[in-house]
C-alpha cells in the first residue's frame, strides 16, 4: 500500500498538466498541499497499514511538514502564474522523490529516488535563471555527479557478492565476504551520501546552492532535501546494511564534529542571511552525524529527533528569510534592522527558531541536543559531548547576534514601509514555532510514541 | 483525598480566599483567616495519636512526595496550629488599622501550610522543598514593615538562605552516605557522617535562630511589625528548627554522647545562651529586648539536645514548646504596649502596669517561666537541662546557671522600667489592650501555668514518646525535679539575681537603670560599645570580608574578561577569515577537497580491516 504515496501524486502531475487548463495553478496547489498534508497524517496515525517503520514515518512527517511550509511560500514568493504552476509540479516531483527514498527496501531503487529528488533540486535552484542561481545549481550538480558516481560504483560492487539489491541481502553478503572490495563498496557509498549530505569537507556546494535557490526552493532545500538525501540514508544504510565498526562510528564521529566546528565558525563570519543559515545547517547537521557516530540505540534515536528538529527549526528559519528578503528585497544584514517592529509575527517567530537551534530549553532543539550529548558520554565520547556542548556557545553566538542586526534594534532607514509579507509566511512560519514549542513541551510524549521506538529498529 | 494532605491543602486555601477577598472588606477577612486557622488546629488535633503514612511519586528520578504524621510531628503541627490560631485573633486586633492586615493573614496560613508540609515531610527532599519556600514567607513578612526594613529583610534571607545551602550540601553528602533520603537510615558520625551532621544542623539552628546566624532578628524586631516577630522568632522557628534538630540527632545519625559533634553543640548552645543575655540585659527597647531572648532561650535547647542523653534532650524539647509559649505570650505583651501606649522605648514607659492590669499579670506569669521560677514551666525544663548539662560536664551547666541569672535581672529590669516605677505625664489615659489581643495573652498565660503544676502532661504524652521506650530506659522525667541540689543553686541564682536588681535599682535611682552597673563593669564595657558599633555582628564581619575577596575577584574577573573579549574573539576572528578564505566560490576546489577525503576516508577504512 506503500506504493500509494508514490503512484497519487505522480498520476496527479500527469492529470495537471494533460488533461486541466482552467485553473490548474489553483488545482496544483489545492493537489499539492492534500498531498502533504495527507503524508502528515498517514505517517502521524495510519503509519503500519502503509508499512512504514519509525525511522520512516519520522522522516516522511518532516518531509510533509516542510513541503507544506514551502507551497506556502511558493504562494508569496512567485507571482507569474504559469511558474507558480511548474514550480509547484517540480515540488511535487521533488517530495516524490524524498517519499521514495524513505520508503525502499534496496538500495537501487534508493539510488533512483535520490537521483528523481536531485534532478528537481537542481532545476528548483536555477528556477529564476539568474547568474547566481545557475552557478550555485551547477556546483550542486557538480558535486552530486560525484556523489552519483560513488555510489553507482559502490552498487555495481556489492552486485559482486550478493544476490539482489535489497538491504537484507545485502547485509548478508557483507557479512559473508569481508574482504577489501566490500570494505571500499561501503566507504563509496559513504562518501556519496556525505556529499549529498554537504558535510565538511564534501560541503563545497551547500552554501552558495542554498543561497542562490529562489526563497521557497531554499526553504525545502536546507529543511528537508539535503536531510532526506544525505543524513537519512546514512542513517538507514548504516544501521541496516554496514553496521557500526569502530572505524565507522570514528569517521562519523569525527566528520560530525569538523562539520559541527566548520560551519558554527563560517556562520559567524558571514553577513548574508540565507548564506548564515547555510553553515548554521551545516554546524547542526554535523550534530545529528556525531548523534549517529555514538553506534548506540540512544545516540540514533537522538539523531532521528535532532533530523525532525532541524528539518522544523531551520525551515522556519528559512522561511523568515524569505519573509525578510521578500520585504526588504535583501540579504545583507548589514542593511536591515529593526524589523520586529514591522514584522512582529516573523520577528518573535524567529526568536523561537533560533531559542531553539542553541539548544535552550524548553524548546524542541534542547531535548534532541541532550539526548545526543548524553548518548555521547555514556559511550564514553567525552571529546566529544564536549565539543557538543561548546558548539552550542558558537550557535547562540551567531544566530543572536543574526537576530540583533536583522530583527532588534532601530529600524534601517527606508524601511519605513514594511509590512508582514503575506499569510502564507504567516502560517507557514506560526505553524512551525508552533512545532517548535510544542515539540519541546510535550516532548516526554513525543519522545516515548515517535523516536523512542526507532530504538527497537536497530535492536535484533 | 488523604487526611494527611489537609494541614497543608487548607491553610493554603484560605490564603487564596483571604487574597481575593477586597481590601475593605476587613471583617470577612477577619473571620475567614480564624476560621482557616481554626480548621488547621481542630485538623491536627483530628490527626494526633495516628499514625499514618502518605506517598506518591514526585517530579520523577524516584522521589517520592512522601507524608508521614507520628507523635512527634503530630506534637509540632499541632502546636504550631495553636499558635497560629491565637496569633491570627490577635493580629486581627493588632493590625486592624494597618495596611499590612490582609498580607500579614495570608503570610500567616502560607506559612502555616509550609511549615505543617515540611514537619509532616517523610524524606529530605520533600522538606527542603517546604523548608526553602519558608524563606519566601519570612521575606515577606519582614518586609510588611515598610521600606525600611528591606535591609533587615534581605539580611535574613542571606543568613538563613547562606545556612540552608550549607543544609542542602548535608542533605547530598547524608544521601550519598546512607543510600536514601529517607529520615530511617542512621548513619554513622565518623569522617564524612559528622561534617554531614553538622551541615545539617546549621541549617536547623539557624532556622532556630541560635548564634552565630542571629543577627537578623534583634534588627527585624525594630523593623518588622510585632505580629511577625511573636510568630516567626517566637514561636513557630523555634519549633521547626528543634524539630529537625532533633530529627537529626535522634533518627538520621547514630548520636552518642561521647562524639565531638556532642560537644560542638553544648558549646554552640552554651556560647548562645551567655552572649545573648548579656546583649539583652542592656536593651532600652521592649522587642529588642524580647528579640535578644529569643536568642539566648534557643541555646538551652541546643544545649540539652546537645548532650545526647535523654534527661537533656527531653528538657531541652519540653524547653522548646514552653519557650515557644512564653516567648509568643512577651512579645503579645510588648505589642499590646506599643498598640496602646504608642511606644516600646522603655526609657518612655513606666508605671503602666495600673492601666493594663491583665497585660501586667500575664507579663508576671510569662517573665516568671522564663527567668525558670518554680512552679512554671520555664523552671523544670531549665531543670532537666541542668541535669543534662552537668551531667556532661560542670562548665556547661555554669554557663546556663549565668544565663539564668541574667535571664532574671533583665526581666526584672524590663517589668519595673516599662510596668512599675513613675508613670511618665503622657501615659495617664492608657487603657487595657482589646479582648482579642488579651485572649491570646491569658490562654498562653495559663498554658504556662498548668505545663509547670502538671508537667506529667507534656512531658508523658508529648515529649517521652518522641524518644521511645528503648532510649528512657524505664525512667520517667516529669514530676518536681530529683536532685534537690540543682533545685538550691536555681534557688541560690534567682535571689542573687533580685538582690542585684535591688542594688542597681538604689544605685540608679530608676528601674530602667537596674543593670547599668554591670553594663559599666571594667572590660564588658568595652565589649558592649564595640558590639553597639555592629562590629562584633557575624554577618557584618563576613560581608567586611567578602570586600577583600570582591577586590580579588575583580582581578581575576579583569584577566577572565581579556580572554573572552580579546584572545578568544582574535582566535576566531582568526579561524573565520581562514575558513572564509578558503570558501572562494571555486567548484573545482570544493571538488578536490571531497575527492580528498573520499580518498582518506578510503585508505583509513582498508587499513582498518587489516588491523
Amino acid at each position: 500500500m506503500h506504493n500509494l504515496l508514490i503512484i497519487v501524486p505522480i498520476c496527479g502531475i500527469f492529470i495537471l498538466n494533460i488533461f486541466l487548463k482552467p485553473f490548474r495553478t489553483i488545482l496544483a496547489f489545492c493537489f499539492a498541499a492534500v498531498i502533504f498534508i495527507s503524508q502528515i497524517i498517514i505517517s502521524l496515525f495510519y503509519a503500519s497499514p502503509f508499512s512504514l517503520d519509525a525511522l520512516s514515518s519520522v522522516v516522511l512527517l518532516c518531509i510533509g511538514i516542510v513541503s507544506l511550509a514551502s507551497l506556502l511560500v511558493t504562494q508569496h514568493t512567485v507571482p507569474d502564474e504559469t511558474k507558480k504552476f511548474r514550480f509547484i509540479n517540480l515540488l511535487i516531483t521533488a517530495s516524490i522523490g524524498m517519499s521514495g527514498i524513505v520508503m525502499v527496501k534496496d538500495i537501487f531503487s534508493m539510488y533512483v529516488f535520490l537521483e528523481v529528488t536531485a534532478i528537481s533540486s537542481f532545476i528548483l535552484i536555477a528556477f529564476d535563471k539568474n547568474v547566481e542561481a545557475l552557478e550555485g545549481s551547477f556546483k550542486y550538480m557538480m558535486l552530486s555527479a560525484i556523489a552519483t558516481v560513488l555510489m553507482l560504483s559502490a552498487v555495481a560492487l556489492f552486485l559482486l557478492g550478493s544476490v539482489d539489491m535489497s538491504f537484507d541481502a545485502i547485509q548478508k553478503s557483507l557479512f559473508q565476504s569481508n574482504n577489501a572490495l566490500t570494505t571500499l563498496a561501503v566507504t563509496l557509498f559513504m562518501c556519496g551520501l556525505f556529499i549529498k549530505g554537504g558535510l565538511v569537507p564534501f560541503h563545497g556546494w551547500v552554501p552558495d546552492a542554498y543561497m542562490t535557490a529562489p526563497a521557497s526552493a531554499s526553504v525545502l532545500l536546507a529543511g528537508i532535501v539535503t536531510k532526506v538525501s544525505g543524513i537519512y540514508t546514512l542513517i538507514r544504510v548504516t544501521t541496516a546494511i554496514f553496521g557500526f565498526s569502530d572505524i565507522v562510528k570514528n569517521i562519523l564521529l569525527a566528520i560530525g564534529a569538523v562539520s559541527i566546528l566548520v560551519g558554527a565558525f563560517a556562520a559567524l563570519g558571514q553577513t548574508d542571511f540565507k548564506r548564515m543559515l547555510a553553515y548554521s545547517s551545516i554546524s547542526q547537521v554535523g550534530y545529528i552525524i556525531i548523534g549517529l557516530g555514538t553506534g548506540s540505540a540512544l545516540g540514533i534515536a537522538g539523531a532521528v529527533f535532532h533530523l525532525f528538529n532541524h528539518a522544523i527549526f531551520k525551515s522556519l528559519l528559512f522561511v523568515n528569510s524569505a519573509a525578510v528578503e521578500k520585504g526588504t528585497g535583501t540579504n545583507d544584514m548589514q542593511r536591515m534592522g529593526g524589523i520586529s517592529s514591522k514584522m512582529p509575527v516573523t520577528g518573535f517567530t524567529s526568536v523561537v527558531g533560533i531559542l531553539s537551534v542553541c539548544g535552550i530549553p524548553p524548546l524542541s532543539g534542547f531535548w534532541s541536543k541532550i539526548i545526543i550529548i548524553v548518548a555521547l558520554w555514556q559511550a564514553g565520547r567525552y571529546p566529544y559531548a564536549v565539543i557538543a556542548i561548546l558548539a552550542s556557545v558558537l550557535t547562540l553566538a551567531y544566530l543572536l547576534s543574526m537576530q540583533r542586526r536583522v530583527f532588534f534594534g532601530k529600524l534601517k532607514d527606508g524601511l519605513d514601509g514594511l509590512k508582514e509579507a503575506g499569510w502564507g509566511f504567516m502560517i507557514a512560519s506560526s505553524l512551525l514555532a508552533v512545532i517548535t514549542i510544542g515539540v519541546g513541551i510535550f516532548s516526554p510524549y513525543i519522545l516515548s510514541n515517535l523516536i523512542l521506538p526507532i530504538k527497537e529498529i536497530f535492536i535484533k | 483525598m488523604n487526611m494527611l494532605l489537609l494541614p497543608i491543602l487548607i491553610p493554603i486555601a484560605a490564603a487564596i480566599v483571604v487574597l481575593l477577598v477586597p481590601q475593605k472588606a476587613k471583617k470577612l477577612k477577619d473571620a475567614l483567616v480564624l476560621a482557616g486557622t481554626l480548621a488547621n488546629l481542630v485538623v491536627t488535633i483530628m490527626l494526633f495519636k495516628k499514625d499514618l503514612a502518605f506517598s506518591v511519586p514526585w517530579v520523577g528520578f524516584g522521589f517520592e512526595f512522601s507524608l508521614r504524621i507520628y507523635c512527634f510531628s503530630a506534637f509540632i503541627i499541632s502546636a504550631a496550629a495553636f499558635f497560629g490560631f491565637l496569633l491570627a485573633l490577635y493580629a486581627n486586633a493588632f493590625a486592624s488599622q494597618k495596611n499590612y492586615s490582609k498580607s500579614f493573614s495570608a503570610y500567616l496560613l502560607i506559612t502555616l501550610a509550609l511549615l505543617n508540609g515540611a514537619v509532616l515531610a517523610n524524606n529530605l527532599l520533600l522538606m527542603l522543598f517546604f523548608w526553602e519556600s519558608l524563606l519566601i514567607t519570612q521575606f515577606g513578612m519582614i518586609m510588611l514593615g515598610g521600606m525600611q526594613a528591606f535591609k533587615t529583610a534581605t539580611k535574613a534571607f542571606i543568613i538563613i538562605g547562606v545556612s540552608d545551602l550549607c543544609m542542602m550540601v548535608g542533605m547530598a553528602l547524608y544521601g550519598n552516605i546512607s543510600g536514601s533520603f529517607a529520615f530511617s537510615n542512621a548513619a554513622s558520625l565518623t569522617g564524612l557522617g559528622g561534617l554531614a551532621f553538622v551541615l545539617l544542623m546549621i541549617g536547623a539552628i539557624a532556622k532556630a535562630g541560635s548564634m552565630p546566624f542571629h543577627s537578623w532578628i534583634p534588627d527585624a524586631a525594630v523593623d518588622a511589625p510585632l505580629p511577625v516577630m511573636a510568630m516567626l522568632p517566637g514561636a513557630l522557628e523555634k519549633l521547626l528548627g528543634i524539630y529537625f534538630l532533633t530529627r537529626i540527632s535522634l533518627d538520621m545519625f547514630r548520636a552518642n554522647p561521647s562524639s565531638w559533634v556532642s560537644y560542638m553543640l553544648m558549646i554552640v548552645g552554651a556560647i548562645t545562651i551567655v552572649f545573648a543575655v548579656m546583649m539583652a540585659l542592656v536593651q532600652k527597647d521592649y522587642k529588642r529586648l524580647l528579640s535578644y531572648h529569643a536568642i539566648s532561650q534557643i541555646g538551652y535547647m541546643i544545649l540539652g539536645i546537645g548532650t545526647f542523653v535523654p534527661v537533656g534532650i527531653i528538657g531541652g524539647l519540653f524547653h522548646m514548646i514552653n519557650n515557644s509559649m512564653y516567648k509568643c505570650a512577651l512579645f503579645l505583651t510588648g505589642g499590646s504596649v506599643e498598640k496602646q501606649a504608642g511606644t516600646t522605648n522603655l526609657e518612655k514607659l513606666g508605671g503602666i502596669g495600673r492601666n493594663m492590669p491583665i497585660t501586667f499579670a500575664c507579663f508576671l506569669i510569662t517573665a516568671l517561666s522564663i527567668s525558670g521560677v518554680p512552679p512554671f514551666n520555664g523552671f523544670f525544663s531549665k531543670e532537666l537541662v541542668y541535669d543534662g548539662a552537668l551531667e556532661r560536664g560542670w562548665i556547661f551547666y555554669a554557663a546556663a546557671l549565668i544565663g539564668s541569672f541574667f535571664t532574671a535581672a533583665s526581666f526584672l529590669k524590663l517589668g519595673h522600667a516599662a510596668y512599675l516605677g513613675k508613670r511618665p505625664q503622657d501615659k495617664d489615659n492608657v487603657k487595657e489592650a482589646p479582648y482579642q489581643m488579651l485572649i491570646p495573652m491569658i490562654l498562653i498565660s495559663l498554658a504556662c501555668i498548668v505545663f509547670g503544676l502538671w508537667n506529667i502532661l507534656p512531658i508523658k504524652f508529648l515529649i517521652q514518646p518522641v524518644l521511645g521506650v528503648e532510649r528512657l530506659e524505664g525512667h520517667n522525667y516529669y514530676g518536681f525535679p530529683s536532685n534537690m541540689l540543682l533545685v538550691a543553686a536555681t534557688a541560690v541564682v534567682l535571689i542573687a539575681a533580685f538582690l542585684n536588681h535591688i542594688y542597681g535599682v538604689r544605685k540608679a535611682g530608676k528601674g530602667l537603670g537596674a543593670v547599668d552597673h554591670i553594663y559599666h563593669a571594667p572590660i564588658l564595657s568595652g565589649i558592649y560599645k564595640t558590639q553597639a558599633k555592629g562590629r562584633l555582628d557575624p554577618y557584618n564581619i563576613t560581608l567586611n570580608m567578602t570586600k577583600i575577596f570582591a577586590a580579588a575577584a575583580s582581578r581575576i574577573d579583569k584577566a577572565v574578561d581579556w580572554t573572552y573579549n580579546v584572545l578568544i574573539v582574535s582566535i576566531a576572528k582568526a579561524i573565520i577569515d581562514t575558513i572564509r578564505k578558503a570558501h572562494n566560490g571555486n567548484y573545482k576546489n570544493y571538488i578536490a577537497w571531497s575527492l580528498a577525503a573520499a580518498a582518506a576516508i578510503v585508505i583509513l577504512m582498508i587499513r582498518g580491516l587489516h588491523a
